[in-house]
């Protein structure tokens, strides 16, 4: 043991010159992997975790010859990484083991709004260094966010059309969640918040029906059976998707909203644009 | 009219009673009298909630109480054995595999008929082994024991079935398929159910003069006429068809089929053919209010109706064997 403990270092201290550059980056979280996957080119990335390669959160293909990760210290020491990147809670052990290792491990921090989110992505950019994709997304969210909700601009509250989100197993979303914000952001009045919601809460398809919210809002992503998608799929609920009054947000916002954020308030926003042309 | 046949007619009262309870019943408060008036296609919300929702809801409540409930009386006449119950014989556990091995790997959303023809065909199958490995004419203890058995086990296969599901929420609706649930329910569900439950009940009612002879005995009911494989089979064809359908859409919720002919047997004066529409009434009864019960004091974090059925059946149940014990008939 003692051996090993006096090998490792010296190992760590042989790789010291790679870790500099950042060419080998792993990744044990989720959300991470995928910002990973989506802005860095796919040499850089030794490993992602197992849930990378899940069918519920893949995008893409994955690139030839990556480790998908079990979130344990010894297998991303054998792959010798500069880098590793880590969620604020999860793997929490692998990382502080790999850190008494002397591997470089940056933990970056979860978003559960849109000022967090914007506080992940800087701390990533100042992690990753030069990376344009991960600019483009940054400034893109930071401008988006700096526009005044349209209702707000207008100064005219009167039209602002109303939504409510029915997720799986009949959540929706209260005051305290990134969906409202987006949901605010774009224009729209959150039915649950009004009504006290501030994190997620149940509420019964009777609810919906005696709310009558000009928009209903669908989480996206599963397409298959569950009974917890029964209230998404019932008919009365098939009168909103005739009329055309349904968003889907996409199921990414669910797992990482830093992939999506922005372009789900770009969407929500012609959304409302839509909704106050036709009114 | 003497007490029994006043007992009855109360209950049959009580039904239409407990619907508008139900209808009335719900998160939402909405002017029934409005909703009911402006129709089935009515486009307020008051009327989406009533036609839409609630009606639905309700009426499959009926139907599937009903269901469970004929079907307990039928088995526990056709194997002469208070203990029998579509539940506890893994007649549920079969239909539920069923049903879930079909809409979590197979068909989904566009299974249509064939969720409760499959459905069906899993408590024939469950009740077929039971019959099987307890022998013909079996003790009490011989089939509540191979019925624990292929219960446990049906329901170990849909935990693990439910396990390997492709869909994210598959293990947490475990709870449902074991305890049984009428939320969100709407009228494709009643439609799709209801048909085969009449046909099961069309069958179990063609067989009540069986039932009556099977009561004199085996040998009895041989020398009556009744030989042969074609009532047994057309007695479990019918349990299977209206309990198989009735768990499809809402989930295996026990206790009725066993405590709802207890309840009313001596109601009908131990007569297993008026047991049968006896039972049917009460269990659509029971079932009624145990989800008037769940809407109004449980609310969105819905308790599993099968839980609520227990709550009810369970202090009669016991009441039952207090009374019986003194009266020193058990």
């Amino acid at each position: 043991m003692r051996y090993v403990s006096r090998l490792l270092p010296l190992l760590l201290l042989a790789m010291a010159p790679v870790a500099l550059a950042q060419e080998r980056i792993a990744s044990l979280n989720l959300c991470l992997d995928q910002l990973l996957l989506e802005w860095v080119a796919p040499e850089k990335i030794v490993s992602v975790t197992w849930l990378a390669g899940d069918d519920h959160y893949r995008r893409g293909p994955l690139p030839e010859g990556l480790h998908l990760n079990r979130g344990r210290a010894e297998e991303l020491l054998k792959l010798g990484p500069d880098l590793v990147l880590a969620g604020q809670y999860g793997a929490g052990r692998a990382a502080s083991r790999l850190h008494e290792l002397g591997v470089r491990v940056v933990k970056i921090p979860d978003a559960y709004s849109l000022e967090q989110l914007l506080q992940q992505l800087q701390a990533l950019r100042s992690v990753l260094g030069k990376n344009p994709p991960l600019e483009v997304h940054y400034n893109k969210l930071q401008s988006l966010l700096a526009l005044q909700a349209p209702a707000v601009a207008s100064g005219k509250t009167g039209e602002t059309p109303t939504a409510l989100i029915l997720s799986a197993n009949n959540i929706t979303y209260g005051s305290g969640m990134l969906e409202h914000q987006l949901l605010e952001r774009a224009g729209f009045r959150n039915l649950a918040a009004e009504q006290g919601a501030q994190q997620l809460q149940k509420v019964s398809l009777e609810e919906v029906i005696a709310a009558q919210p000009d928009l209903l809002v669908l989480y996206g992503g599963e397409k298959d059976f569950a009974l917890a998608h029964l209230a998404t799929r019932h008919p009365v609920i098939r009168r909103y998707i005739e009329r055309g009054r349904v968003f889907t947000l996409p199921a990414e916002l669910g797992f990482c909203p830093a992939l999506v954020a922005g372009e789900t308030l770009e969407k929500l926003t012609e959304k409302r644009a839509e909704f106050v042309e036709s009114q | 009219m003497n007490r029994s046949n006043a007992i009855l007619t109360l209950i049959v009262l009580a039904l239409p009673l407990a619907l508008i309870g139900a209808l009335a019943s719900g998160p939402v408060t909405i002017d029934l009298g409005s909703a009911l008036a402006s129709g089935w296609r009515g486009e307020g919300s008051d009327a989406v909630i009533l036609w839409q929702l609630r009606m639905p809801r309700a009426l499959l409540a009926m139907v599937v109480g009903a269901a469970l409930g004929m079907g307990g009386a039928a088995m526990q006449g056709m194997l002469r054995n208070p203990l029998a119950e579509p539940a506890l014989l893994g007649v549920s556990s079969g239909a539920a595999l069923a049903a879930i091995l079909l809409l979590y790997y197979g068909l989904a959303w566009q299974a249509g008929w064939l969720l409760p023809l499959l459905a069906i065909g899993g408590a024939f199958a469950a009740v077929a082994c039971v019959w099987l490995l307890a022998g013909r004419g079996a003790s009490a203890s011989r089939l509540v024991l191979a019925g624990v058995a292929i219960n446990a086990f049906l329901s170990a296969l849909m935990a693990l079935a439910l396990n390997y599901a492709p869909s994210m929420f598959a293990m947490q609706e475990i709870v449902f398929w074991l305890l049984g649930s009428l939320a969100n329910r709407g009228w494709d569900q009643l439609l799709l159910a209801f048909p085969f439950v009449a046909v099961g009940a069309l069958l179990l009612f063609s067989g009540r003069n069986y039932l009556r002879a099977l009561s004199l005995g085996e040998a009895s009911a041989v020398s009556l006429g009744y030989g042969g494989r074609r009532y047994p089979l057309a007695i479990l064809l019918g349990i299977a068809a209206a309990v198989g359908a009735a768990v499809a859409v809402a989930g295996t919720i026990g206790f009725i089929g066993l405590v709802v002919p207890h309840l009313v047997r001596p109601l009908v004066r131990q007569d297993p053919g008026r047991l049968l529409w006896a039972s049917a009434l009460a269990g659509a009864l029971l079932l009624l209010l145990a989800d008037i019960l769940v809407l109004n004091f449980i609310g969105a974090q819905e308790l599993r109706i099968g839980a609520v059925t227990a709550f009810i059946g369970a202090p009669f149940f016991f009441w039952l064997i207090v009374s019986a014990r003194r009266a020193g008939t058990l």
